[in-house]
């Protein structure tokens, strides 16, 4: 569903990814994980093009993400993003903010977009935070419409930019408990993250990155108990 | 001390007029202001670095040079040049360019002011750059900026007066009218002080008032 070939991006002099391959199919749920500085997050980021690639191709689906123009929003709508900081609409209400998008960017009427928000919202679990404004909502809360909100736009493909590392400790499960059951019905997921339980449970596969490269991906399983590169296994005794 | 009102009675109707004019060249003046300076506040945050120049210059030269001396170059250096503006039209196009000039650095301000983590979210749900600015950036830069805002309007208010110079029967010149023709030195003026005064505190009553509402909700 997605192919990436060569992927490069810089800040300035400073080479954050020197050429990134790997390819994510439909249904597969994904889980980058690595040292900060790594580039997994700009890496995610590179997937929408919220951050411009500097070298390599990206294709989604039929199209080439990397040199859409015009494309690129409607590219954007089938792509879901959540965000650390979930970056929740403060002026508006949940229910606005899960329908705002649907009605100005694919035109879909207020009602049908109203049906779609209160179904989503009653799978998050918070059909009844319809009204209220988001900084009334704790930060499990928060990032829980936020997913409702990606998903609102019915996208074919889910991107969780570290979804849980803002949250207290307890606020947590909430989130990662939505996720495994979007995963469950088949949503294409990629993960940034450092929940290496929830990668080990609910991922299909891991991709470990370093210095701006992959280093090693498989089963989580088996690259969890098992790393086959130094710097995995360095790595993972630090955070495991 | 003595001061005699008694003039008022007979020329109350020049006040009221001045005022009434003083209100038409602010109105305009914040109208156009505001429009205008919302477009320099984005050209400014242009990536093309000609738009942003122009915007950035345009910003510059007006808020560096004294509003009397642009007053007086529109209204008389530009007959110059063919160009012939009624005093009044003069008088809007002055406050016009000057409100414009601070107004967009209130709004430039204003927009970088809010996080850029919301227009990511925007831009990621698929919503266009202009729509995420419309819809998602400025309603919340708007709220923050109420205050600037409200400084803006009443500066212009007061800078309206300047354009008596080009015999704009506005509050500040109908006062002096009235002055001449009593030969009261300071009791007119304390009227038209008065009354900008009445203007100004309306408007940041008004403000306040407004201030609240948006930030209960």
């Amino acid at each position: 569903m997605i192919e990436i070939q060569g992927l490069r991006k810089s800040f300035g002099s400073n080479e954050v990814l020197k050429g990134i391959d790997a390819t994510i199919q439909k249904g597969e749920v994904v889980a980058v994980i690595g040292p900060s500085g790594s580039g997994k997050s700009t890496f995610l980021r590179c997937l929408n093009r919220l951050e411009e690639p500097t070298g390599g191709t990206i294709r989604f689906k039929d199209n080439d993400v990397t040199s859409a123009q015009r494309e690129l929003n409607v590219i954007r709508q089938k792509m879901g993003m959540v965000f650390q900081h979930f970056n929740l609409f403060p002026h508006m209400s949940v229910m606005e903010n899960l329908t705002i998008t649907p009605r100005k960017v694919k035109g879909v009427s207020k009602e049908e977009a109203e049906k779609i928000a209160l179904e989503l919202l009653r799978t998050v679990g918070l059909e009844e935070k319809r009204d209220v404004r988001p900084d009334s909502l704790s930060g499990g809360q928060k990032q829980r419409i936020a997913i409702a909100r990606a998903l609102a736009m019915q996208p074919e493909v889910m991107l969780f930019d570290e979804p849980t590392s803002a949250l207290d400790p307890e606020m947590v499960g909430e989130v990662l408990d939505v996720m495994k059951r979007l995963a469950q019905n088949g949503m294409t997921m990629v993960i940034v993250t450092h929940e290496m339980g929830f990668a080990r449970e609910v991922a299909d596969r891991l991709i470990f990155m370093d210095g701006g490269y992959i280093v090693e991906e498989g089963n989580p399983r088996e690259v969890l108990s098992n790393p086959q590169h130094a710097r995995t296994k360095e790595f993972l005794s630090k955070v495991l | 001390m003595n001061l005699d009102f008694s003039f008022f009675g007979e020329y109350s109707s020049y006040f009221l007029d001045g005022a009434w004019m003083t209100l038409k060249l602010s109105v305009f003046g914040v109208l156009f202001g505001t429009l205008f300076g919302i477009l320099f506040a984005l050209m400014r945050l242009s990536r093309i670095w000609i738009v942003k120049f122009i915007a950035s210059a345009y910003i510059e030269i007006i808020r560096g040079t004294p509003m009397l001396v642009q007053i007086l170059i529109i209204h008389y250096g530009l007959t110059n040049f063919g160009i012939n503006l009624p005093a009044f039209m003069s008088g809007v196009v002055a406050l016009t360019i000057n409100s414009a000039a601070y107004m967009a650095e209130v709004f430039r301000a204003g927009i970088q002011a809010i996080d850029k983590g919301q227009t990511e979210a925007a831009r990621s749900l698929g919503m266009s750059r202009g729509m995420a600015m419309r819809l998602i950036v400025l309603p919340q830069a708007f709220r923050n900026m109420l205050p600037a805002i409200g400084n803006e309007l009443i500066v212009i208010i007061k800078d309206s007066s300047l354009v008596s110079v080009i015999g704009i029967a506005e509050l500040l010149y109908n006062s002096r009218a009235v002055q001449s023709v009593t030969y009261l030195p300071m009791e007119p003026l304390l009227v038209a002080a008065a009354v900008y005064f009445v203007m100004t505190f309306t408007l940041s009553q008004l403000l306040n008032l407004l201030e609240r509402r948006l930030g209960k909700r």
